[in-house]
């Protein structure tokens, strides 16, 4: 903004910029005392006396002799190897963000540019499925899933939430191939290409905005997701949500909350660098929709 | 190079009748335009030819081959959009060159064809953009190269000026003539605007309702009609049609009376003339009506009156001046009528010399 351009009244300027910063205070505020608590132990971050021991950090210096520890973190990653959890999530969330985004992209192009009525009833279907709670599909196939024997693993999980996304990556992606003009693939066509060399030489790379904010939205359901993988996932395959909610412990076993603590920090510094790094293709993903030829 | 036959084609969509049994022999290096107004079937009729809609009854040949089960690519057609289908991610170059990647031609042989093509259209300034840097008529040849590119058996045209500005459409008009001049390639051309197919074809077919009205040549079409349809979609301004009886070869309409007309037919007709045909007098004449607008065009003065329901203009010198209100005559001979039946629009042969 440049100072001449747009001259606001003073009181106003104030107002506006404090209503801003209070915001932005207000929604960073959780986060940030959560990274700050993650290098304090548990007696200062939970104090009952008073929360100025978590600035302070009088326990921890007390205990460890330093204002901050990495205690928290050694516990996570070295004691109870939130390594593996890690990699767990890695191969659930690549996999479910892949297999969702061929399907999608390749069955919203076939919606898009179909003719017959049915699309609308398979759109129709589709929300419904994505309007239902996540649990459902896990309760219904739990008992399945035992007797066939395959509870528990990876695959099992990411099948299963693949069926939860598909809906939504369908319906999306869908609205993006609408707004790509059918000329451009019946251009591509009598130019020479089959239906799925237009699809793949000339819709996709125009597609490439709709295509990444998709998988980001695919990504974040599945690596936030808890209520499946902690039901299908067995101890040593589960992922970092389950493994987070483990450390805070269960009725039978006392869980170490700086564990957790420290893993969520840790959790969500990727998604920090993933929303950095795809800054501009989301937000011209989420605007536009429309790709101008 | 090739002709291309249609066969009774027709296009149905559940019980719309888009296209209505179509036949047409077009020859080998043929300009030929489909025109009518919107909706009259004239875009089906390219796509189905292209392969892009498919062919509810008939039979479409390119050349020996019957094409109706192939698919667009294996057409060997090229085909310029309304809208130019620009690969927006592409440069000017990587779009003309496509075709060519595609088609598997030899990857040596792609440059000096792109360049060439690139040169036809005069956008060798313009390779290395991308199509939204460009401007509408720059786009617009961007399609051209693309379809010039190679030697396809025919190109298709769908109303490819009517995205640019009146000035644009006549340099693109003689460019596109031109082409199809030097390259020696059937091609057939789909608009709305009768300028345009007047200017460009060797042959017209006009359309309505899906049904064709009219083959011909530019001249045929404009001086003899099929039916009032293609009377009243044929040239600026219109043929004036006027609603009477006839009897004894004379025509009579409310402030109109043409003698000498052929005496075979008696009844309800549509008589009808063309503005430059007729003149102004102040005295006599067929037509005698006060003046409901006068027009200066620059080259013409246009005189219209109000006959009955229709407007009826009639063509004059620049100079020519009159006032709204006037009463003036006007000269229409029996020479210059084309008399339509009043039911069907359907044209009345003249009976040779009565």
């Amino acid at each position: 903004m440049t100072p001449s351009a747009r001259k606001q009244p003073l009181p106003l300027a104030i107002i506006s910029t404090g209503f801003v910063i209070l915001w932005v205070v207000l929604a960073a505020f959780p986060f940030i005392w959560t990274v700050w608590g993650s290098f304090k132990v548990e007696q200062d971050f939970f104090s009952r006396d008073t929360f100025w021991d978590a600035i302070y950090g009088v326990r921890t210096i007390a205990q460890t002799g330093s204002a901050f520890t990495s205690d928290g973190y050694y516990g996570a990653w070295i004691t109870r190897d939130f390594l593996s959890s890690v990699i767990n999530t890695l191969i659930v969330t690549v996999s479910v963000v892949v297999i969702s985004l061929t399907f999608g992209t390749l069955g919203g192009y076939a919606l898009a540019r179909s003719g017959h009525r049915y699309t609308f009833w398979i759109l129709m279907a589709a929300l419904v499925f994505r309007a239902m709670p996540h649990i459902t599909l896990v309760s219904g196939y739990l008992l399945p899933f035992f007797e066939m024997n395959i509870w528990g693993y990876l695959p099992t999980a990411i099948i299963v939430l693949v069926a939860i996304n598909q809906p939504f990556t369908l319906w999306m992606l869908h609205s993006f191939f609408l707004s790509i003009p059918k000329d451009l693939d019946e251009s591509a066509m009598v130019d020479g290409c089959s239906r799925f060399q237009a699809f793949r030489l000339v819709v996709i790379p125009v597609m490439w905005p709709g295509v990444i904010t998709t998988g980001l939205f695919s990504f974040l359901l599945a690596y936030n997701d808890f209520a499946t993988t902690a039901m299908l996932l067995s101890q040593p395959n589960q992922t970092m949500v389950p493994k987070i909610a483990s450390f805070l412990g269960t009725v039978q076993q006392e869980g170490n909350v700086m564990f957790a603590v420290a893993a969520v920090v840790s959790a969500t510094a990727p998604l920090f660098v993933l929303v950095m790094f795809f800054q501009r293709q989301i937000v011209s993903g989420l605007t536009a929709g429309a790709v101008k030829g | 190079m090739a002709e291309i036959r249609l066969k009774n084609v027709s296009k149905r969509w559940h019980n719309f009748v888009g296209v209505d049994n179509f036949s047409l022999d077009i020859a080998d290096r043929e300009f030929l335009v489909l025109l009518g107004p919107s909706g009259c079937g004239k875009t089906t009729t390219m796509r189905m030819i292209a392969g892009l809609e498919d062919i509810s009854e008939g039979e479409i040949w390119l050349g020996d081959r019957l094409v109706n089960k192939l698919e667009p690519k294996d057409r060997d057609i090229s085909m310029v959009f309304q809208s130019y289908g620009l690969y927006p991610n592409m440069t000017v170059y990587e779009n003309i060159r496509f075709p060519l990647r595609v088609r598997k031609v030899p990857k040596e042989l792609h440059h000096e064809k792109v360049m060439q093509a690139a040169k036809m259209v005069e956008l060798t300034d313009f390779l290395e953009r991308r199509p939204a840097a460009l401007s509408g008529g720059q786009r617009q040849r961007v399609a051209l190269g693309r379809a010039i590119v190679r030697q396809p058996t025919a190109f298709l045209m769908d109303e490819p000026l009517s995205n640019l500005d009146a000035k644009l459409r006549v340099s693109t008009r003689a460019q596109i003539k031109n082409l199809q001049h030097t390259l020696k390639v059937t091609t057939i051309y789909v608009t709305h605007d009768q300028i345009e197919a007047m200017t460009l074809a060797d042959r017209v077919v006009v359309m309505n309702k899906g049904v064709v009205q009219q083959v011909g040549t530019p001249t045929d079409i404009y001086d003899n009609p099929a039916n009032t349809f293609v009377a009243s979609f044929i040239g600026s301004p219109a043929m004036n049609l006027v609603n009477g009886n006839i009897a004894y070869g004379t025509f009579v309409a409310k402030g109109i009376e043409v003698k000498g007309l052929q005496k075979n037919v008696n009844g309800a007709v549509t008589l009808g003339f063309r503005a430059e045909d007729a003149s102004l007098v102040s005295e006599g004449g067929q037509l005698g009506a006060e003046v409901y607008s006068m027009e200066l065009l620059g080259e013409a003065t246009m005189a219209s009156f109000k006959i009955g329901d229709h407007l009826v203009s009639i063509k004059s010198g620049k100079e020519y001046r009159a006032e709204i209100g006037d009463t003036i005559h006007a000269k229409i001979p029996a020479s210059i009528c084309h008399l339509f039946d009043a039911q069907t629009g359907g044209r009345l042969a003249r009976v040779a010399a009565n």
